[in-house]
């Protein structure tokens, strides 16, 4: 295909010269040039592979619709899958082709359209059976990974995009001549109006054809012009241009994705891409239409393309990717094209209409005639053939006989769609026309409105009463325009899906869809192989699934499946178009919600210090919470840990336990509110005295744990699970609202108002005593499980002594802004004690020396109290509270339930882990009775071996006897089974 | 994404709010005999229809109140909203707003987007 360069226009300037580069070879375009037109002004018509049979491709459309030119932008990251019809170039733009291997012109994986008779619909499915199931994972998987796809995926991506909101009354969706006179008819009303285009340049077919000859008795540019600058200066009007609306949700909610960098490198650091979200009262659908194709023989041969794409070529871009193109049309839509090649001075090869002579436009006929144009009415193109690029055609006449006609280019005309993605996605229904043989808009199911070509109007006799009519609700004042036409014709088609190969050969392809390589002929194998509702069809073939999702031949396969079925068009029904309207990055999605925005860190007001203290921090919900510290780089995590816990032990050990939950109840009826919610009774509960509580769901299962302070009947303090903290306000802000809203209560979160560290260990006394020397420490000032109020160099704090080691504890409760400077005087007081930080996993580890549960680690939302051993904390006397119910249903009080036990192997020597299975047989022989399994497991350092928490099938009436734990080798250990305590069964240090 | 009408702060985007299942559902009163049954439908049991439905929403990140409100769960269209304490709207008010996206084509291969 030979191209020529026409006049320069608005949009395109001669001496505007851009250098790009494509597959390593420098060429120029200009600016305002996309890569495709820059592309075909070099005479490159071999853009990429094929997807599936390698078969070579070139560019088929003008625009968004494009299912072949997809291309890899080095030059941006490696971004592939790029429609070359819509990326502009700029100066250096560094381009690569995509899916083939060595180079585009010698692909390797072409082998594979020799193979082709075997690779028809459903093959993957068929043939990638057997005979192991590994085969897929290690030689199946791979082999089609490799061979298959499109671009290779982005490198080092560091795309920017943000986030705009807009709440607006209308929105117009497209800035064609119906978007324009529709915002025309807004311009200085009271209705906020958004009028989004995809392109650069408002306009539509003003810009891309020669069908107009005049609006208003001027040239439609002029007119353009006027009109643009109209719609500029009403304030209530707000234009997007270069944005694409990819999604129409519910409630008219749109999502439209802006290029920030149209024409030129996005910069590093700035942002890409602007994804809007958009609220509007109405929708005004003026998108337009998509000219489809038509199947027959190597109909994917570079060198065809769209006639209304040829087209715009011409208008646009000043550029006529051929001198002679051959015309194959059914129906009137490419007559101007033939208008315009005739207007620049070329010529059509051929016009070929499978049209009769009778239904051909007059003034068509004239315009052929007069400048000798061959004209094959009532014919056929039957195949076109050539090596990697169209070199002549064969068309069967009206009178049959065949006709070989030699050229470089086809342009293809097989009607006209309106674009009705953005309306189905709102729920709007179809209604397939018969005349024009394509689905148009019929019931809108929001408030939405379609205008022009996109409500299925291809005609322009009703141009201003159309208008008037629909936006009548608006009361906006009434348009009256004068349109002409260049080719004053009516839409006019006639059915034509596909023409059927010449000679039948195994090899003959006629396609349906370009990306996905789908043959007419896969078609008609998916029907006959009981594929008929076009739902599984579009699944089994991969008919319309990829990225274009079909745009200029979904309707063709329709018309297909329809004459293969004998059925009409609606009855088939047609596929489900769903968003995004065309491929979204997933940049734009996440816009500022990446990197450290995507999940933030909460860090405790003691944080700095772990940074500067060896900490290695583990994920605690959104918290970062210091798992154990390193007192120098090679000491290990066990290492660490031991000599943690064994501190805690032997001296004294302060955790951060900042992190916990904690929520502030108040209200004349607090006292009944905490009763409701927690399984324990809090109403003989002395002031000043805190009490272990656990919260249940309805269910009856454990669902949080926590300490409760009461300050006094109408004041609590609970605290909660790191992880439960919002779960359980939510809970109990629920039941506030919703169950019990007689009670007189409130409750509000304070778990970042203030920080905690827990102190425990045998030394902990000495050094409360060092650093708050005025509080009396002692057991009987300050017993187990109690709380004071202090003030201490002028902060407010409150102390509750209490453990989850073991230990003698105290948990200190400081604001938060004081606490770094509290924990650091409590660090240099207890240097002397030898007071160390201990992390989360010791602190598991002491707790589990306890026999203290984790909510979410030895239970899972199956475990009841009775089944935790934890019946005493059950509230008995108390009418109800959360779950209570269920501790009597048939299924909690099941004796096989399971329940916690402590796990010790037998054989001290030997090793346990997390997630073992308790079985009662030596020897594993399937199927094997599992008992339950091991939840917590450690090395002790004070006992000298593992121990673990397990729940297993009537684990308490088994305490005392001997089971196995399985190993990940089928082999198994010998295990006592025990009460879940290992260390001051008597509580006797806690209280000390 | 739903606009959602909070009773107490009016419209605001769905993703403010949170689903809180079927409204209406009466805990049963902790201070009697409750059978087995009665108990196990309170805590297992809730209705999933078709069409009209009473709901409950929070609206967790605004004012945190629960709230009531009937939804098509046919088309997601939430017909009215109402605070805790108002009155049960009766369904029968909503028939002739409802509206089903296409009906249900017994030809056309379960897709809904073609009229019959
Ligand atoms: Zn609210």
């Amino acid at each position: 295909m030979k191209s020529i360069n026409l006049k320069d226009n608005q949009f395109i300037q001669f001496h505007q010269k851009i250098s790009f580069k494509f597959d390593g070879v420098k060429y120029f375009g200009y600016k305002g040039d996309t890569i495709a037109s820059a592309l075909l002004r070099n005479n490159i018509n071999l853009v990429g592979r094929s997807f599936k049979y390698h078969r070579p491709r070139g560019i088929y459309t003008c625009g968004i619709e494009e299912p072949n030119a997809l291309v890899q932008i080095i030059s941006e990251y490696s971004e592939p899958n790029t429609r070359a019809t819509i990326k502009k170039i700029y100066e250096g733009m560094e381009i690569e082709s995509q899916n083939r291997w060595p180079s585009l012109e010698n692909d390797f994986g072409s082998i594979n359209n020799l193979f082709s008779p075997i690779f028809t619909a459903g093959f993957y499915y068929k043939t990638f059976m057997g005979p192991h199931k590994k085969f897929w994972k290690n030689l199946y998987e791979p082999l089609i990974r490799r061979a298959a796809g499109l671009g290779k995926p982005p490198k080092d991506f560091k795309g920017i995009s943000n986030h705009i909101h807009h709440n607006v009354d209308i929105t117009i969706i497209g800035g064609g001549i119906n978007g324009l006179l529709a915002a025309k008819s807004f311009i200085n009303s009271n209705y906020d109006v958004l009028l989004i285009d995809f392109e650069e340049q408002l306009g539509g077919i003003i810009n891309n054809s020669n069908k107009i000859s005049s609006i208003d008795n001027k040239e439609p540019k002029d007119w353009l012009k006027e009109t643009i600058q109209e719609i500029e200066d009403s304030k209530n009007i707000k234009i997007l241009k270069n944005t694409l609306v990819t999604t129409y949700n519910y409630i008219n909610h749109l999502i439209a994705i802006e290029d920030r960098f149209v024409g030129s490198k996005p910069i590093e650091g700035k942002v890409n891409s602007t994804l809007h979200k958009i609220r509007t009262g109405h929708t005004i659908l003026c998108n337009g239409h998509i000219e489809r194709f038509l199947s027959f023989q190597n109909n994917d041969l570079p060198g065809i393309m769209l006639s209304s794409s040829f087209e715009k070529y011409m208008c646009r871009y000043g550029l006529a990717p051929s001198k002679e193109p051959v015309i194959f049309s059914n129906n009137s839509n490419s007559n101007s094209l033939v208008y315009s090649l005739i207007k620049a001075g070329l010529k059509p090869k051929a016009y070929i209409d499978s049209r009769s002579g009778e239904e051909i436009e007059p003034n068509l006929f004239d315009l052929i005639r007069k400048n000798d144009v061959p004209l094959y009415t009532n014919s056929q193109i039957k195949g076109a053939f050539g090596n990697k690029k169209i070199e002549k055609i064969l068309v069967e006449d009206s009178s049959g006989a065949l006709n070989e006609i030699k050229c470089d280019c086809l342009c293809l005309s097989g009607g006209i769609n309106p674009d009705v993605h953005l309306f189905t996605q709102s729920k709007g229904l179809l209604d397939w026309d018969e005349k024009d043989l394509t689905y148009k808009p019929s019931k809108p199911f929001q408030p939405t409105i379609t205008l022009g070509s996109a409500s299925g109007q291809f005609n322009f006799d009703n141009l201003n009463s159309d208008i008037n009519e629909k936006l009548k609700t608006f009361k906006v004042k009434k348009l009256d325009v004068k349109l002409e036409l260049n080719t004053n014709a009516k839409y006019n088609i006639e059915k034509l899906w596909e023409v059927s190969p010449q000679k039948k050969s195994l090899w003959a392809k006629s396609f349906i869809d370009l990306q996905n390589d789908v043959t007419t002929k896969d078609i008609r194998q998916a029907i006959t192989e009981g594929f008929d509702r076009i739902e599984h069809l579009k699944r089994y073939t991969t008919n319309s699934m990829g990225t274009d999702q079909g745009k200029i031949s979904s309707i063709n396969a329709l018309g297909i499946v329809s004459d293969l079925l004998d059925k009409k068009v609606n009855e088939v029904g047609t596929t489900i178009y769903r968003p995004p309207y065309a491929p979204l990055s997933f940049s734009a999605i996440a816009g500022r919600n990446c990197y450290e925005f995507y999940d933030p860190e909460r860090k405790s007001p003691i944080h700095n210090w772990h940074l500067k203290n060896g900490a290695i921090f583990e994920d605690v919900g959104q918290w970062k919470r210091p798992w154990y510290f390193q007192i120098n780089k090679d000491e290990s995590m066990h290492d660490a840990v031991q000599r943690e816990s064994k501190n805690v032990r032997e001296n004294a050990g302060i955790l951060d336990g900042s992190t916990l939950g904690k929520i502030e109840i108040k209200g004349e009826d607090a006292l009944e509110f905490m009763n409701l919610i927690y399984t324990n009774s809090f109403t003989k509960m002395k002031q000043g005295s805190a009490r272990y509580a656990l919260m249940l769901g309805e269910d009856g299962m454990v669902k949080d744990d926590g300490i409760i302070c009461k300050i006094s009947d109408q004041h609590f303090i609970a605290t909660t699970t790191t992880g439960g903290a919002a779960t359980v306000l939510g809970c109990m802000e629920e039941y506030a609202q919703t169950e019990w809203p007689n009670l007189k209560v409130f409750m509000n979160s304070i778990t970042e108002q203030y920080a905690t560290f827990n102190i425990s260990g045998p030394k902990t006394r000495e050094i409360m005593k060092k650093a708050f020397p005025n509080i009396n420490f002692s057991n009987e000032e300050f017993p187990f499980m109690t709380f004071q109020f202090h003030e201490f160099n002028g902060v407010p704090i409150r102390i509750l002594r209490a453990s989850f080691t073991g230990e003698l504890g105290y948990e200190i409760y400081i604001p938060s802004n004081s606490a770094p400077k509290i924990w650091d005087n409590i660090q240099s007081v207890g240097k002397e004690f030898g007071l160390a930080p201990y992390g989360t996993e010791a602190m598991h580890l002491l707790r589990a020396e306890k026999g203290y549960i984790i909510v979410g680690q030895d239970t899972d939302g199956s475990i009841t109290p009775i089944d935790l051993g934890l019946s005493w904390m059950i509230g008995k006397s108390k009418k109800d509270f959360l779950g209570k119910r269920s501790l009597t249903r048939s299924d909690t009080i099941r004796e096989d339930r399971k329940q916690l036990v402590g796990i010790i192997p037998s054989n001290k020597t030997d090793k346990l882990e997390e997630g073992q299975h308790i079985i009662l047989d030596k020897e594993i022989k399937s199927p094997v009775p599992m008992l339950g399994h091991i939840t917590s497991c450690y090395y002790s350092p004070t006992l000298g071996h593992d121990f673990a928490l397990a729940v297993i099938k009537n684990g308490h009436s088994m305490i005392g006897t001997k089971a196995y734990a399985s190993t990940s080798s089928m082999g198994t250990t010998g295990v006592d089974i025990v009460k879940p305590v290992f260390y001051d069964e008597g509580n006797k240090r806690l209280v000390s | 994404m739903l606009i959602i009408n909070c009773p107490y702060c009016g419209p605001r985007d769905q993703s403010e709010f949170s689903n809180g299942g079927e409204a209406h559902v009466k805990r049963p009163d902790g201070s009697k005999e409750i059978g087995d049954r009665e108990w196990g439908e309170y805590v297992f049991i809730r209705a999933n229809p078709k069409g009209l439905f009473y709901e409950r929403w929070v609206h967790t990140h605004g004012c945190r109140k629960w709230f009531n409100c009937v939804r098509d769960t046919s088309t997601d269209e939430i017909l009215v909203t109402y605070k805790l304490d108002e009155k049960k709207p009766n369904l029968n008010n909503f028939k002739s707003v409802v509206k089903t996206p296409s009906g249900e084509p017994e030809v056309g291969s379960g897709n809904f987007t073609v009229e019959k």
